[in-house]
């Protein structure tokens, strides 16, 4: 994409957000069950959004992880809280990656268009950054799969019409497609800080039609492992949009807050902790628009982990440290919940823990970049 | 002039260009000056500087006319980086990077054709007189006097930290010449030799145990008058011109790779990459030096494309230069007792020298302006913080 129709695109968000959302919709949907608002999924669906990493033949816009980045750091800079990285790039791209032509065709076009909002349900374990320790029994019959077992930390879950499950069976990882509704399927969900929920999903004896199997064994196992890294490097691009935010309403107050007759951004130890807080933001840039670029040239699966944990880590801990220390920059006010420091803050904990935190993607990068020499 | 030096490198692809400056330092450079932890003396690096001269290679930055390369901003890159790359140590090349330059834009003709070839050549070798016991960050306070009479200067006061002062035989001074002017306004620009009478100087044990820096006294030194450069008062606009390439080049990735790989050899060796909590902190500070050469390589493409870097470039100063400390004291703390035992020596099958890769990264958050200094610059020029 050229920088031009980056402009575009990225004006598009910053339009979109300006008339679409503001804090106070974010404030009202905080700690509902709904979550967020399908209304606004259809506009983004009609922006041709949420099927922005889509192919083209199926009904989406076939780009790459830099535009998809853009969209969702401009989401996060106005805490939308629509799923967005969780359905349009982890859910949509496992199914993308699968190889059950059918029902890709079928799926993936309701996905663009907003109709289905489609979420992965993979996780089991805290910490878990990959696939090794899921452990739902799929078990194989006749017509298909049976289902047992818990699925944890599903993001979108309030409004989820379908799930895709990821389970293992004797022969290896399943992926397959469960309707919400589905016999045997139940959804629980965990008050999140940023208002939102994990989703606990606990199937027992829930059946999936042979149909409804998107892959299986290893390439299911790519499939899956494609769509996190991937979905890591986007919830990285939201980290960014967040801290980038709550860096500028710091700086602003910084200049506009006046103790002892000066603005305290006069003050130098304000200024430098201000400045630390902004040469964090630029690594997660430098870092950001380099591993996007890396990724969309498809690296090998172990280099791919590689850039998308280095990038995570980044973005986790500066995404975490510019809002805390937003709320020290604001003093008092950024502690009540009527000042928006707070929301920025929570939902940048959320985003560092959801496919993992800082200290976990250094032990990933550790053990994929160091061993290997040994 | 060797045929060399009329060439076009402008003209090559990036890659020829690489491989061709790749396999030139291979070839001649002296295996036993690479990645020293330490600044050269011109004794050990003279044949380099010689070589380099030769090839018409010493003068990268300079234009074609004075027996530069002529490197476009891109094409000066590349050259750098394989200097660091191959661990090439830094001659007192201030010649060439700062006053050489400095001389082209603001000097004489008779300055032109006395200074350039000569400096060209390591015939004059140059040192820096800008800090003074009460100016080092505050540099504009600097008290050196340079009082007209007749057809000459009349230097008095004394300069410190000037880096290989007693390898050079030219010092370029930055001198008080109005008392009245404030700060800034007063300063002028002069080029000296060091053998003129009523100069001393005096090297400075460093912590390292190295006498890389000087104390120059100056005592009714007369310089003639056309050692001035450019306008009087008008030096401090002469000697800023330089700053953000300085800053980007510090700024590189490559230099702590030296004490990067021996901490590496070094953890290998002891197994230390099955201990969870060494691990933690070597990744993160090795990502902290890959993020780093991100942003580095965001810097150098804005320079490729001919746009000049703004005061943002501060920021990879001031992270290069802590990164590189903060891995020099895992690198000490890893070696344990040894990590205290000076010089190099053998831990494990593994040659390491752990306390002057540590001595060696302190200063770069003091010099080319300390990290409080570049601090104060974000926060002023890119954050627009009131003052």
């Amino acid at each position: 994409m050229s920088s031009e129709h980056a402009t575009l695109l990225k004006d598009s968000v910053t339009d979109f957000v300006t008339r679409g959302t503001d804090i106070a919709r974010v404030r009202a949907l905080r700690g509902t069950a709904g979550e967020y608002d399908r209304k606004l999924w259809r506009q983004m669906a009609e922006l041709g959004w949420l099927g922005i990493a889509i192919p083209e033949s199926h009904g989406g816009m076939g780009l790459g992880l830099t535009e998809t980045a853009i969209v969702a750091e401009g989401l996060a800079r106005a805490l939308t809280p629509e799923p967005y990285t969780a359905c349009a790039v982890l859910a949509a791209g496992a199914l993308a990656a699968s190889d059950n032509e059918a029902l890709k065709s079928e799926m993936l076009p309701r996905i663009a268009s907003g109709e289905l909002l489609l979420a992965l349900a993979w996780q089991e374990q805290a910490g878990a950054l990959d696939s090794n320790q899921i452990a739902l029994q799929a078990v194989p019959f006749e017509g298909g799969y049976r289902l047992n077992g818990t699925k944890r930390y599903v993001v979108g879950v309030a409004g989820a019409d379908a799930y895709l499950v990821a389970g293992r069976s004797d022969a290896g990882l399943v992926l397959a497609c469960v309707e919400r509704d589905a016999a045997g399927v139940s959804a629980d969900l965990q008050p999140l800080a940023d208002g939102r929920h994990f989703g606990t999903l606990t199937f027992r004896d829930a059946v999936v039609p042979r149909e409804r199997v998107a892959a299986t064994g290893a390439s299911a196992g790519a499939a899956l492992a494609r769509a996190l890294d991937h979905a890591t490097a986007i919830a990285s691009a939201e980290l960014y949009g967040v801290l980038s935010r709550a860096l500028e309403m710091s700086v602003d107050y910084m200049k506009t807050r006046v103790q002892f007759g000066k603005p305290i951004g006069s003050f130098q130890a304000l200024q430098h902790r201000a400045v630390d807080l902004y040469i964090q933001q630029q690594l997660a840039s430098a870092t950001l628009e380099e591993s996007l670029r890396e990724l969309d040239s498809d690296p090998a699966p172990q280099a791919r982990a590689a850039i998308a944990s280095r990038l995570k880590a980044r973005c986790s801990d500066a995404g975490v440290r510019v809002t805390r220390e937003a709320i020290q920059i604001h003093g008092a006010i950024g502690f009540t919940d009527e000042y928006d420091a707070g929301l920025y803050l929570k939902r940048a904990l959320v985003l560092a823990a959801w496919l993992g935190n800082g200290a976990q993607h250094r032990r990933r990068y550790a053990a994929l970049t160091l061993k290997k020499e040994g | 002039m060797s045929a060399e030096a009329i060439t076009d490198y402008n003209a090559r692809g990036d890659d020829e260009f690489r491989s061709q400056v790749r396999a030139f330092i291979e070839a001649r450079y002296p295996e036993d000056l690479r990645f020293l932890p330490r600044r050269v003396r011109m004794s050990e690096i003279r044949g380099w500087w010689d070589t380099l001269a030769e090839k018409g290679w010493i003068a990268p930055n300079w234009p074609r006319e004075w027996g530069g390369m002529g490197l476009e901003a891109g094409k000066m890159v590349i050259y750098l980086e394989e200097m660091e790359r191959h661990g090439v140590a830094r001659a007192a090349d201030q010649g060439i990077t700062q006053v050489g330059p400095i001389i082209m834009k603001y000097g004489t003709d008779a300055q032109k054709d006395y200074f350039l070839p000569r400096t060209r050549t390591g015939e004059i070798i140059w040192s820096q007189g800008y800090s003074e016991p009460n100016a080092g960050s505050d540099l504009a306070n600097l008290q050196t006097s340079a009082v007209i009479d007749g057809d000459e200067f009349v230097i008095n006061g004394q300069k410190i930290w000037t880096t290989l002062a007693h390898d050079s035989t030219h010092i370029y001074l930055l001198v008080r010449t109005d008392q009245a002017a404030k700060k800034q306004k007063g300063i002028s620009f002069l080029l000296v030799d060091v053998k003129t009478p009523g100069i001393t100087i005096r090297p400075i044990r460093n912590i390292a145990g190295h006498e890389e820096f000087c104390e120059v006294f100056f005592d009714d030194v007369r310089v003639p008058r056309d050692t001035l450069v450019g306008n009087l008062n008008e030096g401090w606009t002469i000697a800023k011109a330089l700053l953000g390439f300085e800053r980007l080049n510090i700024g590189s990735p490559r230099r702590p790779q030296y004490a990067l790989m021996r901490l590496e050899m070094l953890a290998r060796a002891k197994g230390l990459f099955e201990d969870a909590g060494f691990v933690d902190r070597f990744v993160a500070i090795k990502l902290d030096l890959e993020d780093l050469a991100s942003l580095y390589s965001r810097y150098v493409e804005q320079v490729k494309r001919g746009e000049p870097l703004g005061q943002d470039v501060s920021s990879l100063k001031i992270w290069a230069m802590e990164a590189w400390q903060r891995l020099t004291d895992l690198l000490v703390e890893t070696g344990a007792e040894d990590g205290v035992i000076e010089g190099a020596h053998d831990i494990e099958g593994v040659e390491i020298d752990f306390l002057n890769p540590f001595y060696y990264a302190r200063p770069g958050t003091i010099y080319g302006g300390s990290s409080e200094i570049q601090r104060n610059i974000l926060s002023k020029y890119v954050l627009q913080l009131p003052s």
